[in-house]
């Protein structure tokens, strides 16, 4: 069994939260300690799917804007994100667009995407 | 006397000349605002042949938090609500040089009562009316105060008599527009209804604690509020907003009271009438509001300003819950089919 980042992660958050929180001297270092457990098994969660939702995500605001059904450029998270950001704002000017215009069609696809967006992009804990 | 016991105490025998044999102890970092740090300390000292013993809260600026904070807003709005029935701490010193502390800070009397935990189970250990209707009433009293006698001008908008809907939208959307790395389509949706169906304005000017919730108060084991806290982004404006940001469902006062009970409250003491369709539009701009603070949080983190990790948590946590917040108060105004 491969020692992933995620389960990694998961360890080190279950080990400050559980093991080492709980004999720090001061209250507010051992809230500190159990929150800092409790993100690193959110950040945990982030790991494996992080990928897969951008790239799933950049398509669908492809589509809806008719964008060219191009790949992303990049892997990384950071690439990822950047052109996410940039379809979201092309995203963001279409909506207005099709408010201004009465266009409730367009309206309630694009309400409809976003509600979708959020759902994937829920943090697991 | 540790490190921050010794400076604060070197800093009480500079602005209380007339003390000697001043020793602090006891100082212990809390929970309290996110904008700032916060301990609670022992401050003893001899005075005019007498022995005094005062528990004090120190409150620092902290390097990075959920909103910037104008440093002396905090104090400034403690001395001035001082006697005019809110519940809240006496504000003793403020300082703005940082060669005492690091940084500017201010120091407070600490106040009898705890704070309720807005998502435990019990926050209120079985006075949840009592401690709601106190809420309310409060919230009321505070509506009806006039800040230009209380000397508030210098709060935002303190001089502005209407558009305080507009200030507040046009505030939080330059924040996220200069704090988003993704843009959030859905709370750029929601900014666009709220301007597109601007609120009626409100009966006069209030001052707005702009953080009144369930959690930023004290109460004392016999159910009775003590004090309200973290006035940090206390500023000018509709005093429904300070209502709707109560109700907001992640820290909902109305878990206690129904909002009908509540607002009849706020009514009685404020004098003024809540109008329904008024407090939608500050519910939504609460939604938006929040997903404002939870991306200045987010941005404090990356950016390695920050280190605390309730800002963290905010951050990752609390910005998906406001954005679905949103989405179900679009549909509840017929946006979203």
């Amino acid at each position: 069994m491969r020692l992933t980042i995620e389960a990694s992660l998961r360890r080190i958050g279950d080990l400050l939260r559980d093991d080492v929180a709980p004999d720090l001297k001061t209250p507010f270092l051992g809230q500190s300690v159990r929150m800092a457990g409790s993100m690193l098994n959110i950040c945990a969660n982030w790991v494996d799917d992080a990928a897969a939702i951008r790239v799933e995500e950049n398509a669908k605001i492809r589509s809806v804007l008719g964008l060219p059904a191009a790949s992303d450029t990049g892997f990384r998270i950071s690439q990822l994100d950047a052109e996410n950001h940039r379809l979201r704002l092309l995203l963001v000017e279409a909506h207005a667009a099709a408010e201004e215009a009465g266009d409730t069609a367009r309206n309630a696809a694009i309400w409809a995407l976003l509600e979708e967006i959020e759902c994937a992009r829920a943090q697991r804990e | 006397m540790n490190g921050l016991e010794a400076q604060t105490a070197a800093y009480l025998a500079h602005r209380m000349p007339a003390a000697s044999a001043i020793v602090v102890d006891e100082l212990a970092r809390i929970y309290g605002g996110s904008s700032q740090e916060t301990f609670r300390l022992r401050a003893r000292w001899e005075e005019n042949g007498a022995a005094i013993e005062k528990r004090l809260i120190l409150r620092r600026d902290a390097p990075a938090g959920l909103v910037v904070a104008e440093r002396d807003l905090e104090f400034n709005v403690y001395r001035a609500l001082a006697g005019q029935g809110i519940p809240a701490p006496e504000a003793h010193f403020l300082e703005l040089d940082p060669k005492w502390l690091g940084r500017p800070f201010f120091i407070m009397d600490l106040m009898p009562g705890k704070p309720g935990n807005p998502f435990g189970p019990d926050p209120y250990e079985g006075h949840d009316e009592s401690v709601a209707r106190q809420f309310w009433s409060v919230l009321g009293r505070l509506a009806a105060l006039d800040h230009r006698k209380l000397g508030l001008t210098g709060l935002r908008n303190g001089e502005a008599e209407s558009g305080f809907w507009r200030m507040e939208l046009d505030r939080w959307e330059g924040i996220l527009d200069a704090g988003e790395a993704v843009i959030e389509p859905i709370v750029r949706g929601g900014i666009r209804w709220l301007r597109r169906n601007p609120p009626a304005e409100p009966a006069k000017p209030a001052i707005v604690h702009g953080d009144y919730r369930s959690g930023n108060f004290l109460f004392t084991p016999d159910g009775r509020i003590s004090a309200i806290l973290d006035w940090e982004m206390c500023h000018i404006g509709d005093p429904l907003e300070d209502a709707a940001w109560a109700i907001d469902p992640f820290w909902p006062i109305t878990r206690h009271l129904p909002l009908e009970a509540g607002l009849a409250e706020w009514q009685a003491a404020s004098g003024m009438t809540a109008d329904r369709k008024t407090l939608d539009w500050w519910r939504l701009f609460s939604a938006v509001k929040a997903c404002a603070i939870w991306t200045t949080a987010e941005a404090a983190l990356a950016s390695g300003e920050s280190h605390e990790m309730v800002v963290a948590l905010s951050g990752v946590r609390a910005g998906h819950f406001h954005r679905k917040t949103i989405l179900a108060l679009l549909r509840e105004f017929g946006e979203l089919a």
